[in-house]
């Protein structure tokens, strides 16, 4: 076993293999205060990669109501009974063992409904929510593979078949080289790679890489009409750019958080957290952070924020992979890798205003509401 | 962990045995052929594999049975093992049973017993119980394992959308693996060629031309993998009638979870003679 330094735990791991960094880190933010699961993503991720055959019940972009909903059934509960809450990463493992896990049976992936729009507890006649957090809660939570720094499904494949790109970070499965053994299911915490057991090969979120190397940003991202993801490349914490977007929530404004740090892989895809759910669940669940985070995103609704809250309206406004943002008097920009210019939105939308009574017409508009 | 490895080796070399394979007219694939009498049956213990992680820590397969007979131009093994399931599905956490025999390249005991090493090769011949289902029971495809399944529409395939028939062809396969993954899954052969050099570098041959037959009857499995001494346009290990090798064995119990490298196995080379 060698040592790896986690920024998220902030301190060295036991892993495999020696740690390496690639030069680019794929990374996503999510901002779960805006999520309505319209499973538009998912779709999109379904027709676009898993329409064949073996692949009916794969979604390797999911979304989830928390805190019932399950894809596979139960996976983040048995995740915290496995590493003791937070006492252990899935690199603990027992003797005769590379990782820590559990394998999901085929039941497990059957219902990726489970829970959803459920509320955290029975509702009481007369409850008022009035004040946040709410004592009546849920929230959606969409979830693709964290393309993670230290991979559980790397680590676990005996065959080596699984590896992650030098340029981008991205983890794939080669399907030449796997056998089907489902090592790696068994190991990625989040369960996010899958058996087809037509092909007999595991598959898994490739990030969408022919797009990605285009400068596009994964079709997920793009086509969420939320607007709640960013596509980007992060960076570790002492090489953060303050003018990288991705950096600037993760680790200059801190409000975007890893899921399940505890893990030890150092998850890349980062949630700005709910702030109508209750910390102890927001702590259980993206760590101790949550509270500084929701902390800075109320601010940011009181105008205490501006830069950050002018960030937010990159998401969703471009194709492109933004690499680094400037914030104007009333606009935000994006810049490609070349510094050349992408996107420019506005912050607040310029207002028309027409009066009810077309007066040169001397006629009253009916299309006025 | 050292201990128990070297315990294990000086276990297996302790009751290491020989195996003759007999001298018959012809090698049949079927395992209940008279062919098979005349042949001495040595029993080969087995061990979990505790060497190289993942490990099979619980194995419950402790002996297979081993009978090799050959025509000259062709090599066969009659395994037979205890098994109180028949597995013959590779679904999603589900395994399949299986076995394999492991020769090295070079007639050598040197070679490591541990899949060979760089420059050391080992040809593996691997059976599944899986793909002998395929093979006599129609492939494992979506409807045959959920017969009440519901789906709208594949692109690029064409109804009724049987895998393999209605996928050959490279857009429906680039979801599924391609090409490469589709040519190995429709070999009409339940064994499948190997070589490595190495823990998980045992790697499938382009040209593949071993032959077997597994049936489950009476709680045991009796398989049949056939091989020809030499095969054209590909790499042969150094035997034939009339010459010395080695060999060693691998069962799967697919319902205990043994996939891989989780398996029980003869920790020791076997002398194989093989008679003229």
């Amino acid at each position: 076993m060698a040592k790896a330094f986690n920024w998220q735990l902030k301190r060295e791991i036991n892993y495999p293999y020696e740690p390496k960094r690639p030069k680019r880190q794929f990374a996503v933010v999510m901002d779960l205060n805006k999520c309505i699961a319209c499973q538009t993503c998912t779709v999109a991720c379904k027709t676009t990669w898993t329409p064949g055959r073996g692949q009916e019940y794969m979604l390797w972009n999911n979304v989830e109501t928390k805190p019932w909903g399950f894809y596979p059934m139960g996976w983040d509960v048995k995740l915290l009974e496995l590493l003791e809450g937070n006492k252990k990463t899935v690199f603990d493992a027992p003797e005769g063992e590379r990782v820590l896990g559990w394998k999901p049976d085929d039941l497990d992936w059957m219902y990726p409904n489970v829970g959803e729009d459920e509320v955290n507890e029975p509702v009481d006649i007369g409850t008022v929510l009035e004040r946040l957090p709410h004592p009546i809660w849920m929230f959606y939570l969409p979830r693709i593979c964290n393309h993670c720094t230290y991979p559980a499904c790397v680590a676990a494949c005996p065959r080596q078949a699984i590896y992650k790109r030098e340029e981008d970070g991205i983890v794939l499965i080669d399907p030449e080289r796997c056998e089907g053994y489902q090592e790696c299911i068994k190991a990625c915490p989040y369960k996010k790679t899958m058996f087809n057991f037509v092909a007999r090969i595991s598959q898994k979120c490739i990030g969408c890489f022919p797009r990605v190397e285009e400068g596009l940003q994964p079709q997920c991202v793009i086509t969420c009409i939320g607007k709640i993801r960013l596509m980007g490349f992060i960076n570790p914490p002492e090489k953060a750019r303050p003018d990288n977007p991705i950096d600037f929530l993760v680790h200059i404004k801190k409000v975007a958080l890893p899921l399940y740090p505890q893990t030890g892989l150092e998850p890349n895809v980062y949630y700005i957290p709910p702030i109508n759910v209750p910390l102890k669940f927001l702590k259980q669940m993206f760590g101790d952070a949550a509270e500084h985070a929701v902390e800075t995103y109320m601010a940011m609704r009181e105008g205490k924020e501006p830069e950050l809250q002018a960030l937010l309206h990159l998401f969703g406004s471009t194709p492109r992979i933004p690499h680094s943002f400037a914030v104007g008097a009333n606009e935000v920009i994006a810049f490609d890798e070349t510094g050349k210019e992408i996107v420019r939105v506005p912050l607040v939308e310029p207002l028309q205003f027409r009066s009810h009574k077309d007066e040169r017409l001397d006629v009253v508009r009916q299309d006025i509401p | 962990m050292r201990t128990l490895i070297i315990s294990l080796i000086v276990l297996g070399l302790a009751i290491a045995q020989e195996i003759v394979s007999k001298k018959v007219d012809r090698v049949p694939l079927d395992p209940f052929d008279r062919a098979w009498e005349g042949a001495s049956a040595v029993e080969v213990p087995l061990a979990g594999q505790a060497v190289t992680t993942p490990m099979e820590l619980k194995p419950t397969v402790s002996k297979l049975i081993v009978k090799s007979i050959n025509d000259g131009k062709y090599i066969g093994f009659l395994l037979i093992w205890e098994d109180k399931t028949k597995d013959s599905f590779h679904l999603v956490g589900q395994f399949s049973d299986a076995v394999a025999v492991q020769i090295p390249y070079k007639p050598s005991a040197e070679v490591p017993v541990t899949m060979g090493e760089k420059n050391s090769r080992v040809l593996i011949l691997h059976w599944t119980a899986a793909r002998q289902e395929n093979i006599d029971n129609g492939y494992s495809d979506v409807p045959k394992v959920y017969p009440n399944y519901a789906y709208d529409w594949y692109p690029h395939s064409t109804p009724p959308y049987e895998y393999p028939k209605d996928w050959a062809n490279q857009y429906a396969l680039n979801y599924i693996g391609g090409e490469k993954v589709f040519r190995k899954n429709t070999l009409n052969t339940p064994v499948r060629e190997v070589v490595a050099e190495g823990f998980g570098s045992s790697t499938w041959k382009d040209v593949q031309g071993a032959e077997g037959k597994g049936i489950y009857k009476d709680g045991k499995w009796y398989v049949v993998i056939k091989r020809a001494f030499v095969e054209e346009n590909t790499s042969n290990p150094d035997w034939g009638p009339g010459k010395s090798t080695f060999i060693t064995f691998a069962v799967w119990d697919g319902s205990n979870g043994e996939v891989g490298a989780r398996k029980s196995l003869s920790y020791s080379w076997i002398p194989l003679k093989i008679e003229r």
